[in-house]
């Protein structure tokens, strides 16, 4: 049905070549796997109900999960993760009737998925586990019932870093701890990694305390090295499954480039247009679609348009639905349903839907724009694929050289490896911060040393110095005059949210720098397909207030980042190039914003917000004059060489300072204000600073030589995602040239090696 | 306080004046870092050590920076608003904790005179008291004697009040309980003669005459708000002199160091109150016993607002130490009360506020909120100053609700 589709498409007349590859993943069947000793009666009962026969890694996880061990399960999305794990932590609460278990999930919208799934194995099982959601959202009057009667609770991290100090209420849960679940975790990496790895230590010290010795299992997307993330988030051995037993029908992997529409300037058609296009086929042919955007607004645009283009058919348009964060709970499990039971045939998502989200496996997945990573692109890809049926995925290229670059090489896509996932247990920002949370939730002594980094002793020294924690004959205990979790924050992004009211309800609620973003004054705000109108945005009482308006048009916020020097804290002079360490102030300005009719502009309106500033840890290094004229003298583009440099440097900063690359932000200008000078700046994404910044600084030289080889060495001639592409661009990865960043390089590195030899 | 400033790179101090005037180093232009007390030989770097040890002393000065930081964001989170007077009424109503903006100059103010005053003072000149130890540490009691007024209704008196209130016993509303009355039932004991009635008027005096004070209380929750005037009058089941007002002053709303633990045993004409103080955060368990140790089963709390904060607080802290132990005694937390009984004749029902209600007037006073910010300075300095008002504070608190406790019975009626 899939090849027929293909084949359809490639011979309608308003076909224009747009694929450029189709990569066909052959289908595998069922491996089955067999339980090395019986589960309990109910156990059983539930599996022959069901007619559910275990996948070898299904089998593989109980076996090794009932044998004691810790378990990392990395099978690709709808292989069956959920049940792996939970069929061995029932059977540990079937076998021990006091026995608990925590479920960590990264949102709020997943744990209120897996506690459907767990209350439909309680009540055939007919376990007694009353399985509840513990987190913010938690009525207070509830809490003490559930930490009391729960034995399988279910949070997030942000939860559980909240809720540790107050392990007496918890006695009971703890003591009798069997099992930690840890889903999604590959999400946890970077500097949010390294924050969640601490949250976790400091889990399994309370565990401790209570004389619990929980055992772990984590589910993940693939990663390039599972075995070596969850040994860092947890600090334990753990057995990983990868072989996926699931079977799976053949899958095409479409990549589509949207046609040139002006070959002079080499203009393509609208990604968005395509994509909607693309949909509106899909929909017709009755092939159930996911259709995944990279923002919020797409979500909602592509999905008013291919409604639109359904309604222009005389075809129904309530097939089709957006779905995204921000949406209210009974909103989302409406479409969650919906989805299910077939009466909706399309929906557009934001990455909501990327992580397990439970709507099983659709005939087709439209990826709009590279997701900037090769873990998200087939988390997503992953969603199509029913057992034994052909499927279909299409990727939409973007204009902007990331994407076209892989719709030049699509197989260098297929060969490429899944990213790292990178936590460091070493900073010493984070680490600092979570000994400190640590002393508050009972005293800190030697035996600690277990849970945490090499710098434990000297942190405490530092802690004590400041008069933070006081050394007592009970152990470091904190005495600090404000709640020590409240200073520690798992993640750099401002925790303020808006609310958006219509007519005095709930629409739904988003970020303050969303709210910048999509409920500015006259903003149009998309939701469900509708569209309203943004009236005010009191930044004061964080409410924005709007109103419902059938309009045609849609706005987008033009926003510039300005980068300042605050404070220099250190300079070197590596040899005729200046590098400073100092403290930045990193301001997001929003001077106006443009609306817009399928993507033309048709006016532009200044828009008066107070800009959005914060403050964190950067290095810079200007450039002598000399070289500009070089690079200009040769006909190539200074600023585009600055800018390749900058992004290939952040390219490499996980590698020196075990960080994310979206923990790193960057700028680069032939001219900054402060400095006077060409400039590159490298900073900390996150608040106060990290320390990322900080051990790129002390290993400048080394850094700029290893940038020297990644660009002097990559085997594309104009730049590519290996080398100056950057996934993350502001500026859609321009003016980007690479020759120009290579001489300059050369430059700067020769710079650096006559210096030396001089000494 | 002694405050220095050294280079973060070669150790080279610098004084205040050199510090104002750059706060880079001269010979290796890093940024100087500001010490407070002595610092210690760890973070001083050693030159000679340099070479072989650069990367140990990075560490060290990092985490040292990284310290700072935390420090700065510690003081930087108030759990309580600042607020100017010309604040709108309805905005106030939306904070939890705030404190007027005179008030927070004025105790600012006051912490520099103390720091001034108290400069070189030992805590016995300070605070007459002595170090008592016991089986969990050691800690710093100050005792003292004051005379006061303390009444309680007595038993009989409590009884015919209680008894008087028809409403007690279940299917009994206003309106049957205006009739009863009118047929000459004007209390629970004359219920006992009545056909429909009986039983449970029976079952109810059983409990008053057996003084099963417990059993009493959990029926008066079913049927009447925590609140309830009856649930003061109950006292009057309870020994005179098994009364014991307590009051705890921490760092902070949770999670942090109790600093003071305060008890106060009434008598019909004085208070005597013993506060058991932390020199340091070390005496924090030994003091917290010496509360405990002051508390027997028979013992009845008196406390404002101890039910959701004092008795938690004290219980996690316990749980914080692993320390087994607990409080369980009889808590008559009058802040309830207060709030039933003058919410339309004071603004709010903080301490301060039902103390001007009442005439009493304090010498010394700061805001509650700030008792952290004082004993954080007393930490950091060593200076005693801070902590005087601290005690004294917590001293006027404990007067109070023993005024406060006896006050109540007025209002009633």
């Amino acid at each position: 049905m899939i090849e027929e589709f293909i084949k359809n498409i490639k011979q309608s007349t308003s076909y224009k070549k747009q694929i450029v590859h189709i990569e066909e993943l052959p289908a595998h069947k069922a491996i089955f796997g067999e339980l090395e000793q019986p589960l309990s009666e109910k156990l059983q009962n539930v599996l022959l109900n069901r007619k559910i026969k275990l996948y070898s890694h299904q089998a593989q996880a109980i076996n090794g999960a009932i044998a004691g061990k810790n378990i990392v399960i990395t099978t690709p999305t709808a292989s069956g993760k959920t049940l792996a794990f939970n069929i061995p932590v029932l059977e540990a609460l079937t076998r021990d009737k006091k026995a608990t278990a925590l479920y960590i999930y990264p949102t709020k919208a997943l744990t209120n998925d897996q506690l459907k799934v767990i209350k439909e194995l309680e009540k055939d099982s007919g376990l007694k586990i009353d399985p509840n959601i513990y987190d913010g959202d938690t009525p207070q009057h509830q809490r003490a019932s559930i930490r009391e009667n729960s034995r399988i609770i279910l949070t997030n991290p942000y939860g559980l870093h909240q809720y540790l100090s107050w392990h007496a209420k918890w006695r009971t849960f703890f003591q009798n701890l069997k099992f930690i679940i840890i889903d999604e975790a590959h999400i946890y990496r970077g500097v949010f990694g390294s924050n969640v790895a601490m949250v976790i230590r400091r889990l399994l010290r309370i565990c401790m305390f209570y004389h619990a010795n929980p055992q772990i299992i984590l589910s993940s997307a693939t990663i390039a090295n599972p075995k070596e993330h969850a040994k860092r988030l947890t600090g334990k051995d753990f057995e990983t499954i990868s072989n996926d037993g699931s079977p799976k029908g053949k899958k095409f992997f479409v990549f589509w480039n949207p046609p040139l529409i002006n070959t002079k300037n080499a203009l393509r058609r609208s990604t968005h247009q395509e994509t909607k296009d693309l949909l509106v086929l899909n929909v017709l042919q009755d092939l159930q679609t996911i259709c995944f955007t990279t923002s919020r607004q797409m979500a909602e645009l592509v999905t008013r348009w291919t409604k639109d283009e359904l309604l222009a058919r005389s075809k129904s348009a309530n097939v089709v639905t957006a779905y995204r964060a921000g949406y209210l709970p009974q909103e989302r499990r409406e479409i969650e349903s919906r989805l299910k039971s077939k009466s909706l045939v399309g929906v557009v998502s934001t990455n909501a839907l990327e992580l397990g989200v439970d709507i099983g496996s659709l005939d087709s997945v439209i990826i709009s724009g590279y997701p900037g990573t090769v873990i998200s692109t087939w988390q997503q890809a992953g969603r199509a694929g029913r057992s034994n049926l052909d499927s279909l995925v299409i990727l939409v290229a973007f204009q902007n050289p990331l994407d076209q670059y892989f719709m030049k090489h699509p197989t260098d896509f297929f060969g490429r490896s899944h990213e790292q996932a990178i936590i460091d247990l070493h900073n010493r920002y984070i680490s600092l911060g979570h000994i400190m949370c640590a002393s508050s939730e009972l005293p800190i002594n030697e035996c600690d040393k277990q849970f945490f980094s090499e710098l434990f002793t000297m942190s405490l020294q530092a802690l004590e110095q400041e008069k933070l924690v006081q050394k007592t004959p009970r152990g470091w205990v904190y005495s600090g005059t404000a709640r020590a979790t409240e200073v520690v924050s798992l993640e750099s992004i401002s925790n303020k949210t808006v609310t958006v009211l219509c007519n005095g309800v709930i629409l739904e609620t988003l970020t303050l720098n969303k709210a910048y973003e999509e409920t500015h004054e006259g903003a149009v705000l998309l939701h469900q397909g509708e569209t309203y109108i943004c009236e005010s945005l009191d930044l004061y009482q964080l409410v924005a207030k709007v109103k419902q308006e059938n309009i045609n048009y849609y706005t987008e916020v033009v926003k510039c980042v300005n980068v300042t020097i605050s404070k220099s804290y250190e300079k070197i002079d590596v040899d005729g190039v200046a590098v400073e360490l100092g403290e930045l102030s990193i301001t997001e300005i929003y001077p106006s914003y443009v609306t817009k009719t399928h993507d033309t502009i048709i006016k532009k309106t200044p828009l008066d917000l107070p800009p959005l500033t914060f403050l964190t840890v950067g290095l810079w290094f200007t450039l002598p004059d000399s070289v500009r004229e070089n690079i200009e003298d040769l006909g190539l583009d200074f600023a585009g060489g600055l800018h390749a440099i900058e992004h290939a440097m952040i390219a490499l900063s996980p590698i020196f300072a075990m960080c994310d690359r979206w923990d790193v932000g960057g700028l680069s200008t032939s001219l900054h204000p402060d400095t006077q000078k060409p400039s590159i700046f490298i900073y900390d994404g996150s608040e106060g600073g990290i320390g990322i910044s900080e051990t790129l600084y002390s290993k400048i030289k080394l850094l700029w030589e290893k940038t020297l080889d990644l660009i002097d060495n990559c085997e594309c001639s104009e730049g590519c995602p290996s080398c100056i592409y950057s996934p993350k661009c502001g500026n859609e990865n321009e003016p980007l040239d690479k020759k120009a960043a290579n001489i300059i390089l050369k430059e700067m590195v020769n710079l650096c090696t006559k210096g030396a030899s001089k000494v | 306080m002694p405050i220095s400033y050294v280079c973060r790179k070669c150790g080279k101090a610098y004084s205040k004046s050199e510090y104002d005037q750059s706060r880079f180093c001269t010979s290796c232009n890093a940024l100087l870092l500001k010490i407070f007390n002595k610092l210690p030989s760890t973070y001083l770097p050693n030159n000679q050590e340099k070479s072989n040890d650069e990367s140990s002393h990075k560490d060290k000065f990092a985490l040292f920076r990284a310290a700072n930081h935390l420090r700065e964001l510690v003081g930087q989170t108030k759990e309580y608003k600042v607020v100017t007077e010309d604040v709108e009424p309805q905005k106030l109503s939306t904070y939890e904790y705030w404190i007027w903006n005179s008030e927070y100059e004025e105790a600012l103010k006051y912490e520099k005179w103390l720091l001034k005053q108290y400069n070189g003072k030992s805590l016995e000149e300070a605070l007459p008291g002595k170090v008592i130890s016991n089986k969990q540490g050691e800690c710093y009691e100050i005792s003292s004697s004051c005379v006061a007024k303390f009444e309680k209704v007595t038993f009989e008196e409590s009884k015919q009040i209680i008894i008087s209130d028809l409403k007690i016993i279940p299917g009994i509303g206003p309106v049957s309980e205006q009739l009863l009355k009118k047929q000459g039932y004007t209390t629970v004991e004359d219920l006992i003669r009545h056909p429909h009635w009986k039983k449970q008027a029976y079952t109810f005096m059983q409990l008053i005459n057996t003084k099963d004070f417990c059993a009493v209380q959990k029926w008066l929750w079913h049927r009447f708000p925590k609140s309830h005037p009856l649930l003061h009058y109950l006292a009057g089941f309870c020994q005179d002199n098994t009364f014991a007002i307590v009051d705890i002053e921490t760092l902070g709303l949770s999670e942090r160091p109790i600093i003071l633990l305060g008890i106060a045993k009434p008598t019909r004409d004085h208070i005597c109150t013993s506060q058991f103080l932390l020199r340091n955060i070390p005496d924090e368990p030994g003091a917290i016993e010496a509360l405990i140790n002051n508390l027997d089963q028979t013992t009845s709390l008196i406390t404002y607002n101890g039910k959701s904060f004092d008795v938690p607080y004290i219980k996690q802290r316990l749980a914080y130490y692993g320390i087994d132990g607990d409080i369980d005694n009889l808590n008559f937390d009058i802040l309830h009360f207060t709030r039933r009984a003058l919410k339309s004749k004071i603004a709010n029902c903080k301490l301060e506020t039902v103390e001007k209600y009442l005439g009493i007037n304090r010498d010394i006073n700061i805001p509650g909120a700030l008792v952290p910010h004082f004993y954080d300075t007393y930490l950091r300095t060593k200076n005693v100053g801070p902590l005087v008002p601290i005690v004294e504070h917590n001293k006027q608190d404990l007067l109070t609700l023993g005024t406060l406790f006896s006050k109540l019975y007025e209002e009633w009626t």
